[in-house]
């Protein structure tokens, strides 16, 4: 799929997200993010993705349950002498810890497609010219992420066999300043490579950009109908905000923002009809 | 007819004290050039000054002149001498831009705004030209050593230049390899490209050199490479002690990480007093090898055994070793670390690094740092020596110290372990050879065996 398409869609996608409080469409969102990634990039490539996106959600709501002590539902009490953690735990604090869960996690989710599904010179040959440069010089860099992790592996096995032992943090400077210190020699190592070919000289052409072509077009068009279903939903007041304090209620559902989401699909569709 | 000229050339890097390269006057002509000398001596300086890398990008005062193919260096940017001198560099990891091969090979186009029209051409002929025409759409984390260098120069290729410059492009590659590069850069001056190359593997191509520059402490002298004799080989140093009995062994182990099973059930041991190489290519298993017996790897199957005793062990790449502020800290600290009472002094006189004892590790040359590092893990009396690639980047004179201190740590008992490409070294040391080939050791038969 083209670059620009998909970063219409997760364009789209992030929007939704970011745009309303009910819990129900940031589902949907999350629902069709993951779909998308499942279908494009398959469960196995995202598994630990997902396990992370799961942490981080599980990890929003109980510092909400724990720090909030707001709500009318009152599960249980610690006592308030207790600092920080007293006072009542509530149905509400956790509900609303949850929902922002959910939103870090569609939001990563949904603007993991980028990195997941595209090549990074695919990226780059979607931004615009003005940002182009920018581009190579980030994907470059992202190049070397598999460097460092080596260096890390061969700095901690070679700090060891020298009689090093992780005591504290004194210690661990011992294996992060090496790592520190060769990642930023790769660093300019590349950038004295990129700089004898050429790198910086003026207006950049490239290779080839992957066609625009019908399927593209077609996330591109659904993508934009979502977008203006949901804001305008949103305008009309039907999209409905949805609020957990001071007493837990359903959030509304409504079938035009519903559909808007249900268009976040499209790209499964598309890459299911191909196979 | 002259490529290069440089006049009265001095060059000091940032904060240097002595210039890096002292009044050049060198005159370069068309053809294939090679640059010599020992490590440390200026060689990858004096090349970055051919598509001035230096001083441009490394900063530094530069006095005299240098023109290179019609062009003022001092007055051209790197990025517009780009157009006319392509540059490989040491490591064909470092020097990847793009994740495909076609698109890393079309980098320099993209960046000098050559049509896009013209650009799959100029690939397709780029690759063409340094062997490696089949690799197109490639990823290039699937490439082998060599192919990835290749890929490197069919990058510099691309941009026809009139002049390509390889800095010790095979230090890192196995035999097989480096020799598909050699082929590949001394095929270049048939078809009319000139090419300086600085490389440790001299015998091929100073056959067919037209020009030989030899770098040693910033002077820059001319010989003829018809007659010029490389140095020797290191001698095979005389054994003063008979060898001991098992130091580590292997029983059936199967090895990898990331999913992928790198060496298959692997039986092997050494002795104390004894010296064994492990040879083959690149990505074989030889690092993996060398991780399983030190006891950095944990085997997925079958068992390891070591002697009681510290383990010294030399990483690839010697740089992730060095966080000390000087060379001197660096060996004090392991033997600190060990308790061992030897003078820091000894294996810094040893490998020839007193001059630079007192200096930031990685202020250093490649070559000097590869000593460094064998000094920082070499000092004091270990059990079991474990050297990964130990004369990479390291020219004559340290490879026959590095033999020297070898030799003295297997006559004390030491069990020693090399994974090497280097022919001379495994000559002068080992006393069995193991290949290490697609995760399966074999005994290999050995001339230099006593």
């Amino acid at each position: 799929m083209n670059a620009r398409a998909v970063a219409a869609w997760s364009a789209c996608s992030l929007f939704i997200i970011l745009s309303t409080t009910s819990p129900v469409y940031k589902l949907m969102v999350l629902a069709a993010a993951v779909s998308v990634l499942a279908a494009g990039a398959g469960l196995r490539r995202i598994r630990a993705l997902l396990v992370a996106v799961l942490f981080i959600g599980a990890f929003a709501t109980l510092l909400n349950f724990v720090s909030a002590h707001l709500g009318a539902t009152v599960l249980f009490a610690l006592p308030a002498q207790i600092p920080a953690l007293g006072g009542p735990y509530t149905l509400e604090a956790m509900v609303f810890g949850a929902v922002g869960g959910i939103t870090i996690a569609a939001a990563i989710l949904s603007a993991a497609p980028l990195s997941l599904l595209l090549d990074s010179h695919e990226v780059m040959d979607a931004l615009p010219a003005p940002l182009s440069r920018t581009g190579v010089a980030i994907a470059a860099s992202l190049n070397l992420v598999p460097a460092v992790v080596t260096s890390y592996i061969q700095v901690t096995d070679a700090q060891r066999l020298r009689g090093w032992k992780p005591r504290g943090p004194r210690s661990l400077m011992e294996v992060v300043v090496p790592v520190v210190l060769t990642s930023v020699e790769g660093s300019i190592q590349l950038a004295e490579s990129m700089e004898a070919r050429g790198f910086g000289s003026g207006a950049r052409t490239t290779m080839a950009s992957r066609a625009f072509r019908r399927s593209d077009w077609l996330v591109v068009a659904a993508s934009g109908v979502a977008l203006v279903a949901f804001a305008g939903s949103h305008a009309t007041g039907s999209a409905g905000d949805w609020f957990p304090y001071p007493t837990l209620t359903l959030p509304t559902i409504h079938p035009v923002p519903t559909a808007g989401c249900l268009l976040l699909l499209a790209p499964v569709i598309v890459w299911r009809s191909r196979r | 007819m002259a490529i290069a000229a440089l006049t009265h050339l001095t060059y000091w890097y940032p904060g240097g004290a002595k210039p890096a390269l002292s009044d050049v006057c060198l005159q370069i002509d068309e053809g294939l050039t090679v640059v010599a000398g020992p490590s440390g001596g200026g060689k990858s300086t004096l090349l970055r000054i051919f598509n001035g890398l230096v001083p441009h990008f490394h900063g530094g005062r530069i006095g005299g002149s240098a023109e290179v193919m019609g062009l003022n260096v001092i007055a051209t940017p790197t990025r517009k001498m780009a157009r006319h001198v392509g540059f490989v560099f040491q490591d064909p990891e470092l020097q990847t831009v793009y994740n495909v091969v076609d698109r890393e090979v079309a980098f320099g186009l993209e960046n000098t705004g050559v049509p896009r029209r013209q650009i799959s051409g100029r690939v397709e002929e780029a690759l063409h030209a340094a062997g490696v025409g089949a690799l197109v759409g490639r990823a290039v984390r699937t490439l082998s050593g060599g192919e990835r260098q290749r890929v490197a120069l069919a990058s510099a290729l691309a941009m026809r230049p009139s002049l390509v410059v390889l800095d010790e492009p095979t230090s890192q590659l196995d035999p097989e390899g480096a020799q598909t590069v050699l082929a590949a850069a001394t095929n270049l001056v048939d078809e009319g490209t000139s090419v300086i190359i600085s490389e440790h593997r001299l015998g091929h191509l100073l056959r067919r050199a037209g020009g030989l520059v030899l770098v040693d402490r910033g002077i820059v002298t001319g010989a003829d490479p018809s007659t010029w004799i490389p140095p020797a080989p290191p001698v095979r140093p005389a054994r003063s002690a008979a060898l001991g009995g098992e130091a580590w062994s292997l029983q059936r182990v199967s090895a990898g990480f990331d999913g992928r099973l790198v060496l298959e059930g692997v039986n092997l041991s050494g002795r104390s007093g004894e010296v064994v190489a492990l040879t083959g290519p690149n990505g074989g298993g030889k690092t993996t090898l060398l991780r399983v017996i030190a006891g950095s790897l944990a085997p997925l199957f079958g068992s390891v055994w070591r002697c009681r005793g510290r383990v010294a062990y030399l990483p690839q790449n010697p740089s992730v070793l060095l966080h000390r502020p000087t060379v001197r800290d660096e060996v004090s600290f392991t033997l600190k670390r060990s308790g061992e009472l030897e003078r820091p002094g000894t294996i810094l006189e040893g490998l020839g690094l007193l001059p630079v004892a007192d200096r930031y590790p990685r202020d250093l040359s490649c070559g000097e740092r590869q000593r460094a590092a064998l000094a920082a893990v070499l000092p004091g009396d270990p059990a079991l020596v474990l050297l990964d690639e130990p004369t990479r980047g390291i020219d004559s004179t340290a490879r026959g110290a590095l033999v020297v201190l070898v030799a003295r740590l297997r006559d004390r008992g030491a069990s020693v372990v090399l994974a090497t490409h280097d022919d001379d070294l495994r000559n002068a040391l080992a006393d069995r050879v193991i290949n290490v080939r697609d995760g399966k050791v074999s005994e290999a038969t050995f001339a230099g065996r006593t």
